[in-house]
């Protein structure tokens, strides 16, 4: 859905956007996205959008400096980059810059040598390091400290309390779901899935069903076998009833706009979230991290990333736009209510053997069909699209293949593209976009499945089952 | 003997100092001054419409930046009761690619960074910063050590000028000529009265 805002005045523009084609994910919820944003679980032949699959953390890197860290080692360092900090004031990657200053040399006092001295420097808001008082420092890394929060103390004692609280009440859990389940775990509970949020952060790992077992942890809070749980006892917080009063001059005062935090600059730093700019200090920058996702009904991978921050490669990527032949729009005349129109749209076939797909349109009463505002005339033959051939675009010399194409059907045919005419008839009249579907079967090779020794030796090609998927597209508004 | 014409012609053309590195690639149209030690890179537009331009000393315009002295938009070059306004630039300002600068008084030790835009009725003082894209055009005095920056044109106030771009001066002055002819220079004539 798109909402124009009531300022904008012109022509609408004709280029097609991404969410002009959508396909539905018959998932436990059932969500409609473009193709480009879906994924395909071949093993369970199924259309997964990223609400319907899990997302695990692979690995985490800093997005500056790119270096990779052990999930661990994040946790310990607060999802934070040791090396590279971030400006307090625009959030931009800060930089080392050196000045030379004179500096009295070791041996002899009276002369004077350049040294280097360091200071932080961002490039886009030309905030320095030493607008908020921080020293140069006399080495290029390692020398900037984040100033203390004064109440790290009272924190981690709380955080270990709540630790051990949690760790306990999962202890009971445990018990009680043992003294059920008396037999081997179900299927469902593989070591990779996460069922269980962890409460406080103690970590991803589902935890072991053996009884008495130690919980392992990855902030290393593993208890160890006979050790004894020590009782961390906390005060409880104290409510004051003495506040600290206003400023006299709080009322009187002039604003020095320019000193005052932004939102933004303030909650960035919670720790003190500073009212003066001259008290912002340089945060360490945040990691990001790469994720792959899984399924959730087969548990197999379906997107997997390289390990090497530096690549943008995957090792698995199962995306839907290389396994199902895409629909897109190509032209749309001019719609008007009750009127059939011509629309062009366009099939591509992604995959390299030869591909038959039919069109067919939503009947009466279909629960998918809720948004449609017009009726669809879908060509009624079974179209036929040829394989991707990756040197296609080379090979000159190659006889275009013959498929007998219906020219009142058929629009156009390029390698594994075709384009085809569907009949439309607005059914609503106003201001809404003109929304048709339809249900699109085609066959699917499953090239992961084992290839099944035939009777009939020499016969390995796979079967193929057919799929259906249920396409939407927004044709824009009625003509004016 | 000195017609009339030929003191208008005098003084509406170019007065480049000596020590000033002007290369004749760019564009200089109008009543212009420039000051010694200012390096002008070829394809940088310098254009006296509306009233003289007078840049000092140390000044660094860099590859298709625009200062021009305009007419204000509502007014035609032909109307009368319209004064030519003069537009003052001090010392050691960068001017980087692709800028625009309108503004009828530049200080000192400005940097009006790459395709920012200033209007006609912007004032930069000293130590000014108009940052990348930033297109200022109110009607006000930017404050010293001022930084515009950001799609908003966010503002902060810097505790230090930036530094003049001594450096990058001195090397430019060596280099340049080894590439480019030079315009020649031109002492200001004296006004007979």
């Amino acid at each position: 859905m798109e909402t124009l805002c009531p300022c904008w005045v012109g022509e609408h523009p004709a280029e097609p956007k991404p969410d002009r084609v959508i396909y539905l994910v018959r998932g436990e919820k059932k969500t409609r996205s473009p193709l480009s944003q879906l994924y395909f679980c071949r093993y369970c032949s199924e259309l997964r959008s990223l609400e319907c699959v899990s997302h695990e953390v692979d690995s985490h890197y800093c997005p500056s400096c790119l270096e990779n860290m052990p999930s661990a080692e994040a946790k310990l360092k607060k999802n934070r980059c040791a090396n590279c900090f971030d400006c307090p004031c625009c959030m931009h990657t800060l930089s080392t810059r050196a000045t030379n200053i004179p500096a009295p040399m070791p041996d002899d006092p009276t002369k004077t040598t350049m040294k280097k001295a360091y200071y932080l420097a961002c490039g886009f808001c030309r905030w320095t390091s030493r607008d908020v008082g921080m020293a140069d420092k006399s080495v290029a890394s390692g020398g900037w400290q984040e100033p203390e929060n004064p109440h790290t103390q009272r924190i981690n004692k709380l955080i270990e309390y709540y630790q051990q609280l949690a760790q306990r009440e999962r202890q009971e859990r445990d018990r009680k779901k043992m003294a059920r389940r008396r037999q081997c775990m179900p299927m469902a509970f593989s070591q990779h899935t996460i069922h269980v949020v962890e409460k406080y952060g103690l970590g991803t790992r589902l935890q072991r069903q053996r009884a008495g077992a130690p919980l392992s942890s990855l902030a290393g809070l593993t208890l160890k076998e006979g050790e004894d749980q020590k009782e961390i006892i906390i005060e409880p917080a104290q409510a004051l009833d003495e506040v600290e009063p206003l400023p006299e001059d709080c009322y009187t005062r002039p604003i020095n706009l320019p000193e005052v935090t932004t939102l933004r600059q303030r909650l960035l730093q919670p720790d003190f979230q500073p009212s003066g700019a001259s008290q912002l200090h340089p945060k360490h920058k945040h990691l990001l991290m790469k994720r792959s996702l899984r399924c959730r009904k087969c548990e197999h991978n379906l997107s997997k990333p390289e390990f090497n921050p530096t690549s943008i490669k995957f090792k698995i990527q199962l995306v839907a736009v290389s396994y199902i032949p895409e629909v897109r729009i190509m032209s749309i005349p001019n719609l008007r209510y009750m009127k059939e129109s011509q629309v062009l749209l366009t099939l591509t076939n992604p995959v390299e053997n030869l591909t038959h797909v039919t069109l067919v349109a939503c009947e009466e009463g279909d629960p998918e069909d809720v948004n449609s505002t017009a009726k669809v005339m879908v060509p009624t033959k079974e179209l036929v699209l040829a394989g991707k051939d990756a040197a296609a675009d080379y090979d000159e010399l190659a006889e275009p293949q013959d498929f007998q194409d219906d020219p009142d059907v058929v629009a156009f045919r390029k390698s594994n593209k075709i384009g085809f005419f569907i009949k439309v008839v607005p059914q609503k009249e106003g201001d809404t976009d003109v929304l048709v579907s339809f249900k699109i079967r085609h066959d699917f090779r499953n090239l992961a499945a084992p290839i099944r020794p035939n009777e009939e030796a020499g016969d390995a090609t796979t079967e193929a089952i057919w799929l259906t998927h249920h396409v939407e597209l927004s044709l824009g508004p009625l003509a004016p | 003997s000195f017609t009339m014409t030929d003191k208008q012609n005098i003084q509406k053309s170019v007065k480049i100092a000596a020590g000033a590195v002007v290369c004749v690639e760019s564009e200089i149209r109008g009543d212009v001054t420039i000051g010694p030690r200012t390096v002008v890179h070829p394809k940088a537009r310098i254009i006296a419409e509306a009233g003289p331009i007078v840049i000092g000393e140390g000044n660094l315009i860099e590859e298709q930046a625009l200062i021009i002295n305009s007419y204000p938009e509502n007014i035609t070059p032909d109307s009368e009761g319209v004064e030519p306004k003069t537009m003052t630039i001090g010392i050691n300002n960068v001017f980087e690619v692709g800028c625009v600068s309108q503004a009828l008084k530049i200080g000192d030790n400005n940097v009006i960074e790459s395709k920012a835009d200033v209007g006609r009725n912007v004032i930069l003082t000293s130590g000014c910063i108009i940052g990348a894209f930033c297109q200022v055009n109110t009607c006000e005095v930017i404050p010293d050590n001022t930084v515009l920056y950001g799609s908003g044109c966010l503002r902060r106030v810097q505790t230090e000028r930036p530094q003049p771009q001594t450096l990058q001066l001195d090397f430019l002055m060596k280099i340049l000529p080894n590439y480019h002819h030079l315009k020649k220079t031109v002492k200001a004539s004296q006004n007979p009265s």
